[in-house]
């Protein structure tokens, strides 16, 4: 996918002026998310839990090299077949000797951000094979053409009417149709895709290496339809979503149901072993595709690596205040929100991504909703203290930063500027930083008194 | 050298100095006594219908399902007695019978082997499921803990399939059945 992050600042505020809805529509399901989640934290001892799956999360990538053998021994013993795929160029070479192999000519999709990373649909759609993305929020936004905005919720940036609208224009539905009517045909056209499409492709929440087990969540059934109907399924399946045994998952599926959605699991979980059996039901051929793209080298990076223990749940997004305002389009990459701001940098180089550690206010509430613990803020600070030392943050920032510690540290030097600020009022337009400030705001007014004075005062 | 082989070198090469972390136990299995209770609890808060029933009562509960339908797609593991309608094919069925493979309390779930039919428990706008009470596990860890060999694929089912991803409103049976019913079976089967 092509990366904008770059824009990030620009974009932002582009989305803000012209599509204020966005801003409403993502607040009202973030905040609903959250609550959710904090309800369903409250109900077990949710501080054991994540220190649990941290610490497990932490053995698992310490011990990854072992891990991933010991997965990939176990699909092949059960029949399925390990790709290995470096960066997207190889993951397609596997998935188009595939789609060659089978004659395949349609294709259903299970909601995968990895495949929206490696670009799975236009390469597809230029093998002339048909994509439907199954789950309903990601059908709307493929009939839209337009990326995801939310990790789990694709398209809560979009209003009831705007999908009304959609479907108006698309199958004729009345303008007011209610949400049950717009999901019924949805399912109509899906449900055929189903029952005639050649390949099925997914992600994996986990990949389980005692077992070689996939595992996948989701609430409307379309990933276990993707994966039980068509004759093939593939598996795209990320090197660091590995767990090591498979009673793990009976803490990693509940804890990213309740992170997720508050859910305490989500409605459907798919634990698949491999091709259906002699006269069983189910995909002849199984694939799993092993994607490095980015993460042996972050894995590499010691201030950074933590980021790769992420579930994906998306929870720090919904805890974001800074993602609330436009939801994830701006961010430009597949990742938004807190998660993305420590990970894209990480996966693509933060020459590409550089704005996006600046998106937080650094007030840690990412932090506390994650349910594997990475430590969103210092991640953000990490990053940024990189983007000063290679020149990519503006160089008045340095200069900016050094003279205001320069200031705060003399009392003698503090006292002198805050009287000559009250008595000579800043030239606001002239200074690009202060501008960006007033313009939405009105101007800074020194207040008439020290606070040093106004705190004597009160005290006698 | 292939991707594999790359991969996993610059693995070893990242890790060659990091210390390693211990893999903790899994926690000891909590102990519940009143099982039946949450599961039936947890299934209605998931939006499902659970009922408790001998060999009588479940035949009652397949007979006021069956009412007025044509027939019905069955799993491989529902016993004969139990199949009160003829068979029809899960694409045109409009009611689902499968066999629980076990059934969790902590969570409101039954686990469906891909060994009873995996259309069956997803094509039909209804679903019934059958389970026997001694299949039902008071936490996921001790059911998972339990598992002896793993079918091809092992679905979880937690209440009927639902969407909130038009406008935020709850939507049931989006792509898999919009209801659910579980009947937990008392004594052998
Ligand atoms: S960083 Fe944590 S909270 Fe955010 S998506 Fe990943 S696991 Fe979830």
């Amino acid at each position: 996918m092509r990366v904008k992050a770059k824009l990030y600042p620009k974009e932002a505020a582009r989305l803000l002026r012209e599509q204020p809805g966005v801003r409403e529509a993502v607040t009202g399901a973030t905040l609903h998310f959250e609550a959710n989640r904090k309800r369903a934290y409250q109900e077990i001892d949710a501080e054991a839990w994540r220190e649990r799956a941290r610490r497990v999360k932490d053995h698992l990538l310490t011990h990854l090299d072992h891990y991933l053998e010991l997965a990939e021994k176990r699909l092949q013993e059960k029949g399925v077949q390990v790709h290995w795929a470096e960066d997207p160029e190889e993951a397609h070479r596997i998935l188009r000797e595939i789609v060659a192999r089978h004659g395949v000519k349609r294709a259903v999709k299970a909601k995968s951000m990895l495949t929206e990373e490696l670009g799975v649909n236009p390469l597809l759609e230029s093998l002339g094979v048909e994509v439907y993305e199954t789950d309903l929020g990601e059908y709307l936004i493929q009939l839209l053409g337009e990326p995801p905005s939310h990790i789990v919720g694709p398209a809560i940036h979009l209003a009831l009417s705007d999908i009304q609208r959609l479907f108006h224009q698309r199958f004729g539905t009345p303008l007011d149709a209610s949400p049950e009517a717009l999901a019924a045909v949805a399912r109509k056209v899906l449900r055929e895709a189903f029952l005639t499409a050649d390949l099925g492709i997914s992600g994996a929440n986990f990949l389980v290496a005692e077992t070689g087990t996939l595992a996948l969540m989701e609430n409307e059934g379309n990933i276990r339809l993707s994966t039980s109907l068509p004759r093939v399924h593939v598996a795209f399946v990320g090197i660091e979503k590995l767990l090591p045994r498979f009673a793990d998952l009976a803490l990693f599926l509940p804890l990213t149901a309740r992170a997720a959605t508050g859910q305490r699991l989500s409605t459907y979980v798919s634990l698949i072993q491999g091709p259906a059996k002699e006269g069983e039901e189910g995909p002849q051929e199984v694939h799993v595709v092993l994607v490095d793209h980015g993460r042996t080298a972050l894995l590499h990076d010691p201030e950074a690596w933590e980021v790769l223990r992420c579930l994906r749940c998306g929870a720090c997004l919904n805890a974001c205040p800074v993602y609330r305002q436009t939801g994830g389009h701006p961010y430009g990459y597949v990742y938004s929100g807190p998660i993305g701001a420590v990970l894209d940098p990480g996966l693509l180089g933060l020459e590409d991504t550089y704005p996006l550690p600046y998106a937080s206010t650094l007030c840690g509430a990412c932090y506390e909703a994650c349910p594997v613990k990475i430590p969103i803020p210092k991640l953000l600070l990490a990053w940024r203290n990189r983007a000063v030392e290679r020149g990519l943050a503006p160089t008045w920032e340095k200069g900016a930063m050094q003279a205001f510690a320069k200031v705060m540290q003399s009392p003698s030097l503090y006292r002198l500027l805050s009287k000559a600020l009250r008595g000579f009022p800043l030239p606001q337009d002239l200074l690009p930083l202060l501008k960006a400030w007033t313009e939405g705001r009105g101007p800074l007014q020194p207040s008439p008194k020290p606070f040093h004075q106004l705190w004597q005062e009160l005290k006698e | 050298m292939d991707a594999k082989s790359r991969i996993l070198s610059r693995i070893r090469h990242a890790l060659k100095d990091r210390p390693k972390a211990l893999l903790p136990e899994h926690p000891h299995p909590a102990f519940s006594q009143d099982t039946m209770e949450l599961f039936l609890k947890r299934l209605a808060e998931n939006g499902a219908e659970g009922h408790l029933v001998d060999k009588e009562g479940a035949r009652k509960l397949l007979a006021d399902l069956a009412q007025g339908l044509p027939g019905a797609a069955y799993g491989k593991g529902v016993p004969d007695a139990l199949r009160l309608l003829p068979e029809l094919p899960p694409e045109e069925a409009p009611l689902g019978v499968s066999r629980a493979l076990f059934a969790v309390a902590e969570t409101g779930t039954v686990a469906l082997s891909s060994e009873d039919g995996r259309r069956t428990q997803l094509l039909p706008p209804v679903h019934l499921v059958l389970v026997e009470e001694k299949r039902v596990y008071p936490s996921l860890l001790e059911a998972f803990l339990d598992l002896k060999s793993l079918p091809s694929a092992i679905g979880l089912h937690s209440g009927p399939s639902k969407s909130a991803d038009i406008g935020q409103v709850m939507v049931k049976g989006v792509h898999g059945p919009g209801r659910l019913v579980v009947a937990v079976l008392q004594g052998t089967w």
